[in-house]
């Protein structure tokens, strides 16, 4: 008995600061946040409650269900876009290329600039009639293409610079992974007569399984709850083309100041995303 | 005969792609160096007359190294509370398999599926009635959280790969647990440390969105608000934006080429193993 007290004792003892932090910080805030979406406050006034009329008035919203479709489709196009260019791209640097090194590095800036500097970067290319991919499309004779302002092309923009923003992350982990693949199997193959596609798909590609998995888990929640690469280069427009759930909880959150329908918002988020999970989980398990 | 060209081809490639990646980051550089009037009116990649002037505008009237301090102290203070709060922690989960560790870390897999606005209302009445707006500690406190759950499954999964043997060796020399983790452990936890810190560092010092909300008054900014406040305040200053970001990218960048191996390091144990 008394050796189980001091289990615990030692336990909390390097439990403890964590717990704190992460109650305060983390627990405590989404507990009250489930409590502000059942009531119709402001950021001055808590208000009083009203049941789940934010969640009914939000399915109501023509405004809620582009946002909702637009995350699906952003997250889907970026995991996917991302996973495509990082697994092309560690294939290669997995090859004995003279310079690895350096464009391994090189690989990487998108991933560990700040947001706000590489969106400075995007606008001075795309953003407007003078940027230099412009000037290529004009140069083949086109008429210069408004990337940030027709609402077609800004879907696509953003898509894109997410991409571009994810896939180095993409590339590392796979990469790893593929580096910890032994010889010996590739070989074991070769002598059975597999060419370099039939290795590829049955050695390398089901060695990958779990780096994938777990990759596009966290890629998916990470672009879902994408805030700055559409903030910083849309704001979420034109005409909310670009607006995803959580840029639209931010806005009826901190800038329409109606916490009630904001919070809902997040909690409409966080179960589409538990959903998501859930997919992927049932996915991976019906592959084994 | 056929693999050379097949591996030329792929380093031509390679060239081509890393060079298109970092365009928006040249393009950045190269119009830090134009005047202003270059930048709206031409369209050449390269500078005609290259100048400085936007660095010295950047350096004299702007309060780009108030921030940049500022970034410098949430930084540190958040690198420093996350690897002793994340290293305890993920020392507990790895070591004591209990009811306890295991509700945690279930609810530290949740944690990293919360949107961020859910928490950051709240986060901002409570806050706000504290008196932490407008103050550096708000933010650090606020980063350490966010950056604690993934930091303890990294450092879960390196406690790991270090054999039990080593501390039971040292409880016979009459350690406790406390004592074979200060003084056995964490020696050897190197690349645990580094990779976490290095996977801290950038998250800290690229933060946006909780700066953004919790941060009003200039002088307390850090550098990527400040950026966006400089980009609304000259909008027609183009020069001297992409001076301060290139100036504010900098120190990752070089960060970046001291610390890539961990970097894979980090990326890798944080997702596989978490």
């Amino acid at each position: 008995m008394h050796k189980e007290q001091g289990a615990w004792q030692a336990q909390l003892r390097f439990f403890a600061p964590a717990i704190v932090f992460i109650s305060l910080v983390s627990l405590y805030p989404f507990f009250s946040g489930i409590v502000y979406s059942l009531k119709d406050g402001s950021l001055l006034d808590s208000g009083s409650f009203v049941g789940l009329s934010n969640f009914a008035e939000l399915l109501r919203m023509r405004e809620f269900w582009y946002a909702f479709y637009f995350s699906i489709g952003f997250t889907l196009f970026s995991v996917l876009g991302s996973y495509a260019a990082g697994l092309f791209l560690a294939v290669l640097l997995n090859m004995n290329i003279p310079g690895r090194g350096v464009f391994r590095v090189a690989l990487l800036v998108p991933w560990v600039v700040s947001s706000v500097v590489s969106m400075v970067g995007w606008r001075t290319m795309i953003g407007d009639q003078t940027g230099i991919v412009n000037t290529f499309v004009q140069a083949f004779g086109f008429e210069p293409i408004l990337f940030l302002g027709s609402e077609k092309w800004a879907v696509f923009s953003v898509i894109l610079v997410k991409i571009w923003r994810s896939f180095p992350f993409m590339m590392v982990s796979l990469l790893a992974a593929l580096q910890a693949i032994g010889k010996d199997l590739y070989e074991a193959a070769a002598i059975d007569g597999a060419g370099k596609w039939r290795s590829f798909v049955s050695i390398t590609l089901p060695q990958l399984k779990t780096v994938t998995l777990v990759s596009w888990i966290l890629m998916s929640i990470w672009s879902f709850n994408d805030f700055d690469v559409l903030w910083l280069l849309t704001g979420g427009g034109p005409l909310d083309a670009t607006q995803n759930l959580i840029i639209m909880s931010y806005k009826y959150a901190f800038v329409k100041s109606s916490t009630g329908i904001g919070s809902a918002l997040g909690i409409v988020s966080l179960i589409v995303l538990m959903a998501l999970a859930l997919i992927l989980m049932r996915v991976q398990r019906k592959g084994e | 005969m056929k693999t050379k060209l097949v591996y030329s081809l792929t380093f031509a490639f390679l060239c081509v792609v890393s060079i298109a990646v970092n365009l928006p980051v040249i393009t950045m550089l190269l119009n830090s160096f134009k005047t202003n009037s270059e930048i709206m009116t031409s369209s050449r990649m390269f500078p005609r007359h290259w100048t400085t002037e936007n660095y010295v505008f950047v350096n004299e009237k702007s309060a780009f190294w108030q921030q940049f301090s500022n970034s410098l102290i949430v930084t540190g203070l958040t690198v420093a509370l996350t690897v002793l709060i994340g290293a305890l922690a993920g020392y507990a989960i790895s070591r004591f398999r209990t009811a306890l560790t295991g509700t945690f870390s279930v609810v530290l897999l949740l944690l990293q599926m919360f949107p961020f606005v859910l928490v950051m209302l709240p986060l901002f009445m409570t806050f706000r009635s504290l008196h932490l707006i407008n103050t550096l500690t708000g933010i650090i406190i606020i980063q350490t959280s966010i950056c604690l759950p993934v930091a303890v499954l990294m450092f879960k999964g390196f406690f790991d790969t270090i054999p039990k043997e080593i501390e039971e060796a040292a409880w016979m020399d009459g350690c406790n647990r406390w004592t074979t983790f200060t003084r056995i452990v964490m020696r050897v936890s190197g690349p645990g440390i580094a990779a976490v810190s290095i996977f801290t560092i950038l998250l800290s010092w690229n933060d946006y969105i909780i700066a953004n909300i919790f941060i009003k008054k200039e002088s307390l900014m850090t550098l990527p608000i400040g950026l966006q406040m400089f980009m609304q305040q000259n909008a027609t200053q183009w020069g001297g934006l992409t001076a301060a970001a290139t100036l504010s990218a900098l120190p990752v960048l070089v960060f970046l080429l001291f610390v890539q191996k961990y970097i894979a390091y980090g990326a890798v144990s944080g997702s596989v193993k978490g």
